[in-house]
């Protein structure tokens, strides 16, 4: 659905890359994930492939399109949500979405429907200058999902929402993406990638650092510990024992045997610390 | 169906902007001045101090001379204020003039320096002929001095030998005169109706840039072009309207409405492209003020040049408000010259498509995320 080539971006037109040497492929139907903290040239990416920036050096293609020459056909295939949210203030919720469905070929989903997908059912005639912000920008996703999109470009769609709202976006994510949807989502929140991504990226000052599954990666840079907790002489003891050594996992049996054990379970790294393990950088 | 949908947005944002209110109310405001304020003849009466510095009899015949021109025939007692001081004078009112009398020189000489009015103190030499001394402001030019000083000394028959000697050259024989209300319409109507639009578009760009609603558009299937087209339509709709709120009661049907909506359309296109073209380089409309004052201030320089016939360079009419404002001209004379305004029109089309043009690359090539 996206194929990207040794993709750069300079904004000031040098040497100064915002995005280099930037290649992936995301087939039909995946949810990738493009992590990294600010600045790290997740939105460029997104601008290039959505075709708000300009091209420079490279080759990629988006739903069949190469975007070197973007057609504007192509936007009745995808549906772009931005991180900043960005709707006619002095319209309606209602008026917003309205307008937006006449701008595209292809039948396009009822606004009220969306509006209240979002949970802003009540609110479709209130002017979107009066909502708050997080009402703001569940109406600018509601409206990325206007033309009902094969591939769909989310720029941290669950910043600034409260967590029950951004289970609900999640949630619709989750949704969308049963039905074939190809979500190529940016975001620097490591645990809402882990949840909905097939594949990640770690992006780090313009540079693709590694590309793989969440679970993989888990795998491959989580230390494999099992944390329990169990009763000693009447008292609670907690301790930490690794899954591969051999005396290690002895002592784990033996405990399971003789003690009663309160709580077990496996200790995984976190995406966020295996992002700062492989980067070197915080996700700030 | 995507252009039309744009345009009724579009007129939703207008009308719920106080920008399109502010056009209207504009224009409202014109027509009332036009209709209440310009008078058709503004007839300027300069107010004249002057002292007779001369015996009784003499200033008595020179007053009786004065009062031959005056409106009715006799002069009025009048009291001058100014500051605190009240000074008494006797008023003679000429059509171009009040010539006020007064009996000693120094009210005229403190008038003239309070008032910044002309004073004149006029006295009979020993040899018997008039003398005059002038209380000037110091602003006056060169060529009033000079005419004062031969005004009172040359031979009068001569004077008038040689205003007669001068030639002149009727260059318009066919020009319909108009009177001060209507020959005040066509700057008027340049500057609200057609140049305003620059400033309204680019008013309603720099509000979707703050919003950021050009990034959503631009991931739309429609065009950037619509995007533009939809603005400058809305614009001229307004600009339209405006202009029949000011013209329609001042000059009822009495004109060609087709040709003067030809040229409003065509020289408001060319200013809202322009308006456009200009948003394209700023981020804001703080960065963009320069640029704007500065394109404002260029397109005043032809309205001061039609208010001052006799100062009409030729680079002036190179500024696009020249023809716009020569062109309404044209369109309220009744004999007006029609292919002019066909040539005006023709030209900001063609212009104004090759601005859109650049307006649409510079569009293209500015969306950011």
């Amino acid at each position: 659905m996206i194929k990207v080539e040794g993709l750069y971006h300079s904004y000031s037109n040098d040497e100064n890359y915002a995005v280099k040497n930037v290649s992936f492929e995301i087939p039909k139907g995946e949810i990738f994930g493009f992590l990294g903290p600010s600045g790290a040239g997740k939105s460029t990416t997104q601008g290039i492939l959505t075709g708000l920036l300009k091209l420079q050096k490279g080759n990629a293609s988006v739903a069949g399109y190469d975007i070197r020459h973007i057609k504007n056909e192509m936007f009745n295939r995808i549906g772009v949500s931005f991180e900043q949210s960005n709707v006619y203030s002095k319209l309606t919720a209602k008026e917003n979405l309205a307008f937006y469905s006449k701008l595209f070929d292809v039948p396009a989903r009822d606004p009220l429907e969306l509006i209240k997908l979002v949970g802003l059912d009540g609110k479709e005639n209130v002017k979107a200058g009066e909502y708050s912000k997080g009402m703001k920008h569940r109406l600018t996703f509601a409206r990325s999902m206007i033309n009902d999109p094969e591939l769909w470009f989310l720029d941290e769609p669950t910043t600034g929402l409260d967590p029950a709202i951004a289970e609900t976006i999640k949630n619709i994510i989750k949704k969308q993406n049963e039905k074939g949807v190809t979500v190529f989502l940016t975001t620097h929140n490591m645990y809402i990638a882990d949840e909905l991504c097939n594949r990640v990226a770690f992006i780090v000052d313009g540079e693709i650092k590694l590309i793989d599954s969440p679970r993989n990666l888990k795998l491959k840079y989580g230390e494999k510990m099992v944390a329990v907790e169990y009763v000693s002489d009447g008292s609670p003891v907690k301790e930490t024992y690794s899954t591969v050594l051999s005396e290690d996992k002895e002592r784990l049996k033996h405990i399971i045997d003789s003690r009663e054990i309160l709580t077990m379970h496996t200790k995984e790294a976190t995406l966020e610390e295996i992002f700062i393990k492989v980067t070197g950088k915080e996700l700030v | 169906m995507k252009f039309l949908s744009s345009v009724k947005k579009e007129l939703i944002l207008a009308t719920r902007s106080f920008y399109f209110y502010i056009e209207l109310l504009f224009a409202v405001i014109l027509l009332i001045v036009l209709l209440f304020v310009i008078p058709e003849h503004i007839s300027v009466q300069q107010d004249q101090y002057v002292y007779l510095d001369m015996p009784e009899p003499a200033a008595e015949y020179v007053m009786q001379a004065m009062l031959l021109e005056d409106t009715d025939g006799k002069t009025e007692s009048v009291t001058i204020t100014s500051g605190i001081r009240e000074y008494s004078a006797k008023l003679i009112t000429k059509e171009d003039a009040k010539v006020y009398l007064f009996d000693n020189r120094q009210d005229v000489i403190d008038l003239a320096d309070t008032k910044r009015n002309v004073g004149a103190v006029v006295s009979i030499t020993d040899d018997g002929q008039l003398y005059y001394e002038y209380y000037l402001q110091g602003y006056e030019t060169q060529r009033l001095k000079s005419l004062l000083s031969i005004l009172h000394n040359a031979d009068s028959d001569l004077l008038e030998q040689r205003f007669d000697e001068q030639e002149v050259r009727v260059l318009g024989i066919k020009e319909e005169a108009l009177n001060d209300k209507v020959n005040a319409i066509p700057p008027m109507l340049a500057f609200n109706c057609c140049l305003m639009g620059m400033f309204v578009m680019a008013s309603y760009i720099f509000l979707d840039k703050k919003e950021g609603v050009i990034n959503a558009y631009a991931v739309t299937a429609s065009s950037v072009s619509q995007y533009l087209l939809s603005k400058i339509t809305v614009v001229l709709f307004t600009s339209t309207a405006s202009c029949l709120i000011t013209v329609v009661p001042l000059l009822g049907l009495g004109i060609d409405y087709a040709l003067m909506l030809l040229l409003l359309l065509s020289s408001a296109f060319f200013s809202t492209v322009l308006g456009l073209l200009i948003s394209s380089f700023y981020k804001d409309i703080s960065q963009a003020f320069g640029m704007i004052f500065f394109v404002f201030v260029l397109m005043i320089v032809p309205g001061i040049s039609y208010m001052m016939p006799s100062w009409d360079p030729l680079w002036v009419r190179f500024i696009p408000s020249y023809p716009i404002i020569q062109g309404f001209k044209e369109v309220i004379i009744s004999n007006g010259d029609k292919a002019y305004v066909w040539i005006a029109s023709a030209g900001f089309i063609a212009v104004g498509l090759i601005l859109f043009f650049i307006t649409r690359i510079r569009f293209k090539k500015t969306l950011s995320i």
